[in-house]
């Protein structure tokens, strides 16, 4: 596996202050950061893949809070500006979410105080509280995977990824999305048509149309779509053979995935959770409770994040348990 | 003969130096109206496209002229190079370098000024109507400018003959 993505993209849409502090830390690339936490008035937090740090005003990564630089209220001023490219008009829909997506396909998450509107988010004011969720595209991360996707007659299975946040969801899928795309020879696997519904811009980043992350050379990407209208526009359009999308949850995408089924396309779908449970206990999704999903794959982090934790088959059977045996 | 090239060369010197200053009054009222223009534009692409404000200033300078398209292009890169980290800033250090050789008067850059502050700030439906405010006042400043320019034109060139007259006088 090869980290391949530089965090170039974060740094510009960092305020000065801790832009100063961050540019070329080699700490950063050390620790393998995970996330940039800006809270008002409290320690700046870098999270690496096993410790959390506070960082001093020399850019020295510490665990000591007593010399912790401390997030003012201008940086959270300057970087709700910036994530927001100075247009709070254009990111409305963006804000409701509560995140809002930069090239590379980085998510920053935002909180603070909500506008509510009959009931519904309207968008966030009072912006206090960041998030940088750095992406991390890792070319390989489904080689273990893709073997137990791939049908005996070289198709492949209707599978799910489950995990909690921060597990490698959508890198796992990513990858996936493109070595089945690509083809691999070496397993004698032909390339896949592949419609890929990027709802967040995350699985491809795509920057004015164009996808930044590498997904495959059969992919067709449609970015910043609702998932459940993308699936039948892609079905319709493109002629799919594999469906791939990120985070299914709602009702209507339950309804999408299986007018895919019906015209014979094949899925691929991430969802938030720990374990096979979870699927069955969202209402939400219960049309798709039954078998839908051939290969549910359950990742955690037992040995760093995007440890793949168990595979199951549709009935729930245990195929795979991490612990390095097969059952 | 000497005399009569001498005193048409006072006449004239002096009745350019009257054009010379009345044209600022007409450049001011040009100037004010392209503002509007070029407002208008970004009206367009806040409102219709809901195009950031890096690449709508961007746009709107390309299709801006002289001081403007500078004005607007300044704007944008200040923002996408990342030299300031706030719309006002931004937008301030815009009219500091660039309006300063410009006719324009400071209660018409104070009025630019106070609209930086809002720009970009709020959604669509509010932007609308500090642009449309915005318009009003704009209106306001362009009639003062055409009062201005219809009082002060005339007396100037009228004063820069007159001045040249006054020294053919007082020397002959």
């Amino acid at each position: 596996m090869d980290y391949k993505k530089p965090l170039d993209e974060i740094f510009d849409f960092l305020p000065p202050n801790i832009k100063r502090l961050l540019k070329n830390n080699i700490h950063l690339y050390s620790i393998s950061a995970e996330e940039i936490r800006l809270r008002l008035n409290k320690p700046l937090i870098i999270i690496g893949s096993d410790s959390d740090y506070f960082v001093d005003s020399n850019g020295c990564f510490i665990h000591e809070i007593e010399n912790a630089y401390l997030t003012t209220k201008e940086d959270i001023k300057n970087a709700t500006e910036i994530i927001q490219n100075f247009s709070a008009y254009s990111f409305g829909e963006e804000l409701k979410n509560g995140y809002i997506t930069i090239p590379g396909g980085h998510r920053i998450g935002i909180s603070g105080r909500t506008i509510v509107e009959n009931g519904y988010i309207k968008s966030i004011k009072d912006i206090a509280f960041i998030n940088y969720r750095i992406a991390k595209e890792i070319i390989g991360a489904a080689d273990k995977a893709i073997d137990y996707i791939i049908t005996p007659t070289s198709s492949i299975y209707n599978t799910l990824i489950i995990s909690p946040p921060q597990c490698g969801k959508t890198t796992l899928l990513r990858d996936i999305v493109r070595q089945l795309s690509n083809g691999i020879k070496s397993k004698n696997i032909k390339g896949f048509k592949i419609g890929l519904v990027d709802e967040r811009s995350e699985i491809a980043a795509c920057f004015f149309g164009e996808p930044r992350n590498d997904v495959g050379i059969r992919t067709d990407v449609l970015d910043a779509c609702p998932k459940s209208q993308g699936i039948f526009l892609l079905i319709r359009s493109m002629s799919p053979d594999i469906i791939a999308t990120d985070e299914i949850g709602k009702a209507e995408d339950a309804d999408a995935l299986m007018e895919g089924a019906n015209a014979g396309v094949k899925v691929i779908a991430t969802m938030h959770g720990s374990d096979i449970e979870d699927l069955y206990k969202k209402i939400e999704l219960k049309k798709l409770h039954s078998n839908y999903f051939e290969r549910i794959i359950v990742l955690g982090r037992s040995e760093g994040v995007g440890t793949i934790e168990k595979i199951y088959d549709k009935e729930g059977k245990l195929l795979f348990k991490y612990l390095g045996q097969e059952v | 003969m000497l005399k009569g090239i001498g005193s048409l060369m006072i006449i004239i010197s002096t009745s350019l130096l009257g054009i010379l200053i009345s044209s600022k009054y007409n450049i001011r009222l040009k100037e004010i109206r392209k503002l509007r223009f070029s407002l208008q534009m970004l009206e367009t692409e806040i409102v219709y496209s809901s195009t950031p404000i890096p690449y709508a200033c961007y746009n709107v300078g390309l299709k801006s002229d002289n001081i403007w398209k500078k004005f607007f292009m300044t704007v944008s890169e200040n923002l996408t190079e990342r030299k300031f980290y706030s719309m006002e800033e931004a937008w301030e250090q815009a009219i500091v370098s660039n309006l300063k050789d410009s006719s324009l008067k400071d209660i018409d850059k104070e009025l630019l000024r106070s609209f930086g502050k809002i720009l970009g700030k709020s959604d669509i439906e509010d932007q609308k109507k500090h642009f449309k405010l915005f318009y009003t006042q704009l209106e306001q400043h362009e009639k003062m400018a055409e009062e201005e320019k219809k009082n002060n034109e005339k007396m100037y060139k009228t004063m820069g003959f007159l001045l040249g007259a006054a020294i053919l006088i007082i020397l002959v």
